[in-house]
């Protein structure tokens, strides 16, 4: 029921195909910085809703945010351009979404599915300027828009679902409204950056280890296909984060090692091993004791996370790892060599470079605008590649593709990541 | 012999008929080395040993490593430019179809070695018997070196050519280490022949003819091409820009060569003054690499890129303090575990990878020492586990092959452990 919400869900669109980040995690990215860079009245400032789902430490630093008070009617007067055509967009935006959520209340299917078309349409055609001026307003739209967006593809409508999305929605939207652009130091929202992300890294472990507790379990009670399903959902999450469990100790080995990179049989453990079992031997026969020693080793790593510190530089290095990752063992076919589901393990390494991107387009628009762009662009270009290959939120199987589409894939990453590589431009 | 200057200078070659007159006066095994070749010609009234056309300027190009001598040539031998590893299968079972193929051998090699070709008036309806290609060109300072792989020795417990018993003693396949990716069809083989020149069109000729020698004896299992490029004196640098072979000179003495490199006295007599060949093929993600940042760049290695000097020293050469290079780069791993080898890597490029775009390309890396089991292995295993090359590197091949010491004119390749 939650299918916008799971990192699979995809259709064809013009530009972010798949609802990428739970807006649990997206929020975590948000709220966290989401002081300093941009000034919200004091009104609007309690609807951030996006950040109810965070911990106290949001409400805080938004309640610290800098307030337009005193100066507020004068301000009023005096916005650029730039922040004037944001709030048309914005309020263009909010008609269509109101239009949108009376559809949803009245049933109305075709509607809805129209709508959601049509509320795209409009965001498209003002959203840079909105990346451009606020971009974590930016991507707390975004958040909500692109499930939105999905619905219009499915041949299902979940209501419930899409009802609370477009009332946050609304919320972003006021949000933007109001928005008023400041100046903070750069070193500042460096930091607001890496903050942000690391509650995105703690958000996806906690969910990696939920999942992961559904794997295990299937595998304990025997039901292959479950096992199945759940190898897959479990480890998008780790994909999204793999550079940073790599460099807390020797976990990554035991969750994530494939059989040629350890050094015995008797020694591999982890996801890897459960998965030849699955897929190779058609069984789960002996796998009890894996399945509970991974549970041990993806509690140790989400231990490891909940204290984890970042530098700004390991977070950017961070995303290009991710990205590396992608381009040496996802797109040769070499991670996933029985399940041969390697294009989520791309799509996810994508995904979690994405976070990254996100984090530091504040940082990027101070003099990099066009380095931005550019990643922007290069980011809707592989996601809208990867939907291809996936159908009502499951990916092909890497075997099913033809060289020329693996190329295609490939060639995209290498640009991406020529691009990311650019990015410790803002260190 | 060289091509004269337009003078009437004898024919580069000799006619079969010459080679077994002079056989016959060398005496036994035909291994003409380039020194007795001069003799042997003036008792023909031919020239003496090449004298350099005038309008040569290439000295290197002219230059001679003497086939024979107490070691075999291309160990120690400051690296020529352009390399073939190219790895035989025995086909014969029969001991004299062997050893004949290793006398052929040899004369083939003092021949090419010299400058020289072995052609022969065959007359237009046979094939020629030599492929000509390097028939102009000079010496090139061609090496060739042979090694004998374990399953030359014994195969499935098979003493298939009587030699067991002399087989020396660190002689084994490297075994598998975490993160390998061989391919079983590009390692081993029972005869390893290292081929060096200056110029690949000579270094070429000795591979393809000596293949062509052995068609009723051995069959080839694959050939390696490689190259490296250093203005003299300049440690060479590999594809990821970063200089290669720092260390050797470390032992680079007599006494240090006899520590590190030559075989001694606890091997058989034939293995003595001998090395083992290590060699794995890394295939290297040029492509990652590339859009890595200077700093993780050196961080994997430990060492400045353009100056070579390791973290915290400033000269190429300076002694490294291993506990300022970070704990998985390379140079500290390889510091640390303390070994010492000749190293004498060849670059390599193949195609592209139709997948993925990517350039195959890499390392051929060799290194010869004395005992692989204490002075490679253990170091390779360190790094498979630990080095963070590892991230931009994959093992994809490998070999370990036995290289006898040196020939004496008139003993052909071998003839010491065949005859041993």
């Amino acid at each position: 029921m939650t299918h916008f919400l799971t990192k699979k869900s995809v259709t064809t669109r013009r530009k972010l195909p798949f609802a990428i980040l739970s807006s649990a995690a997206l929020a975590a990215v948000l709220a966290l910085s989401a002081c300093g860079t941009e000034a919200k009245d004091a009104a609007a400032s309690t609807s951030t809703t996006a950040a109810e789902t965070n911990t106290d430490t949001a409400a805080e630093t938004t309640a610290a945010a800098e307030p337009a008070t005193t100066d507020d009617a004068a301000a009023a007067d005096e916005v650029d351009e730039a922040t004037s055509a944001v709030r048309e967009g914005a309020q263009k935006m909010k008609d269509e979404t109101a239009k949108f959520q009376k559809a949803l209340a009245a049933n109305d299917d075709a509607q809805v599915k129209a709508l959601s078309g049509s509320i795209n349409d409009v965001w498209l055609s003002y959203e840079n300027t909105v990346r451009n001026q606020f971009p974590l307003l930016y991507t707390e739209v975004e958040k909500y828009e692109m499930p939105i967006f999905s619905a219009s593809a499915y041949d299902k409508t979940d209501y419930a679902s899409l009802t609370d999305h477009a009332e946050k929605l609304q919320g972003a939207l006021d949000n933007l409204l109001t928005a008023k652009k400041t100046s903070a130091a750069a070193s500042e929202v460096l930091a607001q950056a890496v903050t942000g992300y690391e509650t995105y890294v703690r958000e996806q472990t906690d969910r990696f280890v939920e999942e992961t507790q559904v794997f295990a379990d299937a595998v304990k009670a025997g039901d292959i296909d479950k096992a199945k399903a759940a190898y897959t959902t479990s480890r998008a999450y780790y994909e999204n984060i793999e550079p940073i469990a790599e460099s807390l100790g020797d976990l990554d080995p035991k969750i994530d090692a494939r059989l040629p990179d350890v050094e015995s049989e008797e020694q591999w453990t982890g996801f890897h091993r459960i998965e030849r079992s699955l897929w190779e031997d058609g069984s789960l026969e002996g796998q009890d004791k894996y399945a509970d020693l991974l549970m041990t080793d993806v509690k140790a790593l989400q231990a490891k996370v909940s204290e984890l510190k970042l530098e700004p530089e390991a977070m950017v290095a961070g995303a290009m790892e991710l990205l590396n990752e992608a381009a040496t063992s996802k797109i040769t076919g070499e991670e996933e060599t029985y399940s041969h589901t390697d294009l989520v393990d791309l799509a996810a390494n994508v995904e979690g470079s994405k976070a990254v991107y996100f984090a530091i387009i504040p940082a990027l628009n101070d003099g990099h605008q066009e380095l931005a762009d550019q990643l922007d662009q290069q980011f809707q270009t592989m996601e809208k590649t990867l939907s291809q290959y996936n159908k009502d939120g499951r990916y092909a199987l890497y075997t099913d593709l033809k060289t020329e589409q693996i190329r295609e894939l490939s060639d995209q990453l290498s640009q991406l990541s020529e691009l990311m590589s650019q990015t410790a431009k803002i260190l | 012999m060289k091509k004269g200057n337009g003078m009437n200078q004898p024919k580069k070659g000799y006619t079969r008929r010459e080679m077994l007159k002079m056989s016959a006066v060398a005496g036994g095994g035909l291994a003409i080395g380039a020194s007795g070749l001069g003799a042997i010609m003036k008792m023909f009234g031919a020239t003496d040993a090449p004298t350099k056309p005038s309008g040569e300027t290439s000295s290197v190009a002219n230059e001679r490593l003497d086939f024979y001598g107490a070691h075999q040539t291309g160990i120690v031998t400051p690296q020529q430019t352009y390399m073939y590893l190219v790895s035989f299968k025995i086909t014969t079972s029969d001991r004299d179809t062997l050893i004949g193929l290793l006398r052929d051998w040899t004369r083939f090699c003092d021949l090419s070695t010299g400058g020289s070709s072995a052609i022969e008036a065959n007359g237009r309806l046979l094939p020629p018997s030599d492929s000509g290609e390097s028939v102009d060109l000079p010496a090139a300072r061609l090496s060739l070196t042979f090694g004998f792989g374990p399953s030359f020795f014994s195969q499935d417990g098979t003493d298939r050519f009587g030699v067991a018993a002399q087989a020396p003693k660190y002689l084994g396949d490297i075994p598998r280490m975490p993160k390998d990716r061989i391919d079983e069809t590009l390692s081993g083989g029972d005869i390893c022949v290292q081929v060096c020149a200056e110029d690949q069109q000579v270094a070429f000729h000795a591979v393809r003819n000596l293949i062509r020698l052995s068609a009723f004896t051995a069959s080839v299992l694959w050939m390696q091409e490689g190259f490296i490029s250093s203005p003299p004196g300049n440690t060479p640098r590999n594809l990821f820009g970063f200089k290669d072979g720092t260390a050797n000179s470390l032992h680079d003495s007599d006494s240090g060569y006899r520590d590190i490199v030559w075989c001694g006295e606890d091997e058989p007599g034939w293995m003595q003054g001998g090395s083992y060949l290590a060699y794995r093929k890394i295939r290297m993600l040029l492509e990652v690499w590339d859009r890595s940042s200077l700093k993780d760049q050196e961080d994997t290695f430990g060492r400045h890129k353009d100056s070579g000097a390791a973290y915290g020293k400033t000269g190429e050469f300076d002694t490294v303090s291993p506990g300022e290079l970070p704990a998985d780069s390379h140079v500290r791993l390889a510091k640390d575990n303390g070994a010492q080898m000749h190293r004498r890597a060849y670059s390599y490029t193949g195609g592209i990878d139709a997948r993925t775009g990517n350039v195959e390309a890499g390392l051929l890396f060799l290194s010869y020492q004395r005992n692989p089991q204490e002075q490679f292995i253990p170091m390779l295993r360190l790094m498979s586990q630990m080095d963070k090359l590892n991230e931009y590197t994959s093992h994809i091949a490998s070999g370990m092959f036995a290289c006898p010491g040196g020939w004496k004119p008139g003993e052909y390749i071998g003839q010491r452990l065949m005859e041993g």
